[in-house]
C-alpha cells in the first residue's frame, strides 16, 4: 500500500483553477521532487495535502485513511509535517523553544520535548544557535530549523517547500546533505518542492512536473531533463520547436 | 512531580531578576508593618489586584498574542457571584469564590468559540462589545441590583471574619491578596513552560505553522481564554468582599477591560514579569495623579489622557514593552 496517495485532487480559488486533477502516490521511503514555473501549483498541493486548503475535488489517502476532510493540526498528528517556504519568526520563541514546539505535538512533558528538541539540533547542527531568535539567524540557518522544527514531531513524511531558495553553492551543498541525512537515516518519506535544480535532480528518486496546476510528467530525474513537455514549461513553446533536432 | 519542578523552578532568568524579584516580595511582605497612610495600603492593594488581572490577561493577551479588551466582564460576574450569594444567602467567599470562576470560565466558553473566529483588531472589538454587554444587562438585572449594584453591609458580621473575608483593617485583605499573588506568579511560571504555552507562542508567531505542527489553535485559544477568566474572576470575587459596595459602572466598564491590557503591555506582555511591573507603575501613578492632580488642580481625567500617551509611545516603540526593553539590551550585550 502507498504511504500517500493522491487522487484527481482539484483546488479552486473563485474562478481560478490552482490545481487540476492531480493524480499521483508514494511509497515509503521515496524521496520525490516535485517541480515547476512560478505559479505552477506547487505550494498550493502542499497546503493540500497538509489540509491548510480544503480541496475542491477529489481524494487523499495517507497510510490508507482518507484525510481529504481532516484539519491541519489533524494531519500532522498522524505523522505528516511540512515546513514553510516563507518563515515569519515575529515572535520571541528562540530557535530551541522552537522545535519543541513541535516535540510537544508527541509528548506533554517538557523535560522530554527538551531532550528531544536537543538530539534534533545536533542532528541538524544548530546546536550552537539553540538560544538565537530565529529572526537573528542567516537564511540558511532559518531553513534548517524550519526543518528541526517540523521533525519535532516525529513525522512519518515531510514535506518541504523550498529549504534551498536563496542559499549559495556551499550552503545547498549542506542542506543536501542534510535532507540525504532526514531520508536514510529517520527513514523518513520526503517530498520536496525546489527550484534549485542541481539539488532535486541530485536527490531525487522521481521527480514529479506541475505547470499551471496540472502534472505534466513524472518519472526519474535523467528522463524529466529529456522530457519536451518539461522542456516547454520551463523555457517556453520557440525553444522546443527551435532546438527539436538537437533533444533526441 | 514535572509540574512541581516547573512550577517552581525559576532557573532560567538571570541571577540580577532573581534578586530584584525577592527584593519586591520581601518589600510586599514586610509593607504593612512599616509606617504607611490608608491610602499608601489602599493602592498597595490594587497593585496587587492589577497585578492578578494583568497575569491573567497575559496568557491570553501575551503569551498568546490575542488583545483582549472585554476582561472587566470576568471581574463583574466574579464579583457579583460572591455578592449576590453572600448577601441572600450568606454563602463564604471560599466557596462562591470558585462558584464565580465556574460561571465565568463557562460563559467564557460560551462567548469564546465565536470570537475566536475573529483575528486581530476584530477580535478585541468583540470583547469589548460582549463586555459591554454584559454590563448592560447587569444594569437591568434586577435580582443582582440593576443599576445601584448590591451593598455588602458590614454591619451583620463579625470582623475579622475569614470565611467571608470581612475585615476592618486593610492589612487583613492585602495578606490574602499576597498570598493570590504569589500563587498566580507560581502559576504562570508553570503555565509558560507548559505544552499549552508554547503551543499559544507558537499561535503568536504564525497560526499555520501552529496548525502544522498539531496544534488545535481554535481549542488552544480558548483553553487559555478560561485561564485568563479564572484569574480574574478569583480576583472579581475578592474585590466584592473588599471594596463591598459594587455596581455595574465600577466593576465592568471599558476603562477596567482596557487598564488591564494596558498595564500588561506597559510592563511586557508575553513575559513573566511584565505584568507586575506595569501594575507597579500604573496604579500608583494613577491614584496619586488622580489624588493631586484631580483634587488640587482640577484637572479630572488626566489619568486617561496619561494612558493614552503610554498606549502610543508602547506601540511606536517597544511593542512588548518596559522588558522588551530590558532583553532586548541583554540580548546585545550577550554578543
Amino acid at each position: 500500500m502507498p504511504l500517500l496517495q493522491v487522487h484527481n485532487v482539484t483546488k479552486d480559488f473563485g474562478g481560478l483553477r490552482a490545481n487540476s486533477n492531480i493524480s499521483f502516490s508514494m511509497d515509503k521511503g521515496e524521496l520525490v521532487g516535485l517541480i515547476g514555473p512560478n505559479g505552477a501549483g506547487k505550494t498550493t498541493l502542499f497546503n493540500c495535502i497538509s489540509g491548510l486548503h480544503q480541496i475542491t475535488s477529489g481524494r487523499i489517502l495517507f497510510q490508507g485513511e482518507d484525510i481529504t476532510e481532516l484539519k491541519a493540526y489533524e494531519v500532522a498528528r498522524r505523522g505528516l509535517a511540512r515546513t514553510f517556504q516563507v518563515y515569519t519568526a515575529s515572535g520571541d520563541l528562540n530557535v530551541a523553544e522552537n522545535v519543541m514546539v513541535g516535540c510537544f505535538m508527541r509528548t506533554r512533558s517538557r523535560a522530554r520535548a527538551k531532550s528531544r528538541a536537543e538530539e534534533i539540533l545536533a542532528f541538524l547542527k544548530l546546536q550552537e544557535v539553540s538560544d538565537y531568535l530565529v529572526s537573528e539567524l542567516p537564511v540558511a540557518a532559518q531553513k534548517r530549523v524550519t526543518m528541526a522544527t517540523a521533525l519535532g514531531s516525529d513525522p512519518r513524511m515531510l514535506l518541504l517547500d523550498e529549504v534551498a531558495a536563496g542559499l549559495n553553492p556551499n550552503e545547498i551543498e549542506d542542506i543536501m546533505t542534510s535532507i540525504k541525512h532526514i531520508h536514510n537515516e529517520l527513514g523518513i518519506t520526503v517530498m520536496l518542492i525546489e527550484h534549485v535544480m542541481e539539488l532535486v535532480m541530485n536527490i531525487s528518486d522521481r521527480v514529479i512536473v506541475l505547470d499551471s496546476g496540472r502534472k505534466i510528467a513524472e518519472g526519474n530525474p535523467g528522463d524529466i531533463a529529456k522530457d519536451p513537455a518539461v522542456i516547454k514549461a520551463y523555457l517556453g513553446e520557440r525553444y522546443v520547436e527551435e532546438h527539436a533536432g538537437n533533444l533526441e | 512531580m514535572e509540574t512541581v519542578k516547573n512550577t517552581l523552578d525559576f532557573s532560567d532568568f538571570p541571577r540580577i531578576d532573581l534578586v530584584a524579584a525577592g527584593a519586591v516580595l520581601v518589600f510586599l511582605l514586610i509593607f504593612p508593618l512599616l509606617s504607611h497612610s490608608s491610602f499608601a495600603m489602599a493602592t498597595m492593594i490594587q497593585f496587587l489586584m492589577f497585578s492578578l488581572y494583568g497575569m491573567g490577561w497575559n496568557t491570553i493577551g501575551g503569551y498568546g498574542g490575542q488583545v483582549d479588551l472585554g476582561k472587566a466582564q470576568y471581574v463583574g460576574i466574579g464579583a457579583y457571584t460572591t455578592a449576590v450569594m453572600l448577601i441572600r444567602w450568606d454563602i463564604p467567599f471560599w466557596v462562591s469564590m470558585p462558584i464565580g470562576v465556574c460561571f465565568s470560565v463557562a460563559w467564557s466558553f460560551i462567548i469564546g468559540y465565536p470570537l475566536f473566529r475573529l483575528k486581530g483588531h476584530y477580535f478585541a472589538i468583540a470583547t469589548i462589545a460582549t463586555s459591554l454587554v454584559l454590563k448592560d444587562l447587569f444594569e437591568v438585572w434586577n435580582f443582582v441590583g440593576a443599576a445601584r449594584g448590591l451593598e455588602i453591609s458590614p454591619i451583620k458580621y463579625r470582623p475579622p471574619d475569614f470565611l467571608r473575608l470581612i475585615f476592618k483593617e486593610d492589612i487583613y485583605y492585602y495578606y490574602i491578596l499576597l498570598v493570590f499573588f504569589v500563587v498566580g506568579i507560581l502559576y504562570i511560571n508553570w503555565f509558560r513552560k507548559s505544552r499549552l504555552g508554547f503551543q499559544l507562542r507558537s499561535i503568536k508567531d504564525n497560526e499555520d505553522v501552529a496548525r502544522s505542527l498539531g496544534i488545535n489553535v481554535r481549542l488552544a485559544k480558548v483553553k487559555t481564554y478560561a485561564i485568563a477568566t479564572g484569574f480574574v474572576s478569583v480576583v472579581g470575587s475578592f474585590h466584592a468582599c473588599y471594596i463591598k459596595n459594587i455596581e455595574p459602572e465600577d466593576t465592568m466598564s471599558l476603562s477596567i477591560s482596557i487598564l488591564i491590557a494596558l498595564m500588561a503591555m506597559l510592563g511586557g506582555a508575553g513575559s513573566l514579569w511584565g505584568p507586575i511591573i506595569g501594575a507597579g507603575i500604573l496604579i500608583p501613578l494613577k491614584s496619586y495623579l488622580k489624588e493631586w492632580l484631580g483634587a488640587t488642580a482640577g484637572l479630572v481625567g488626566i489619568d486617561l489622557v496619561i494612558y493614552a500617551l503610554i498606549i502610543m509611545m508602547v506601540s511606536a516603540f517597544e511593542p512588548r514593552g518596559i522588558w522588551g526593553i530590558v532583553e532586548k539590551a541583554r540580548r546585545r550585550k550577550r554578543k
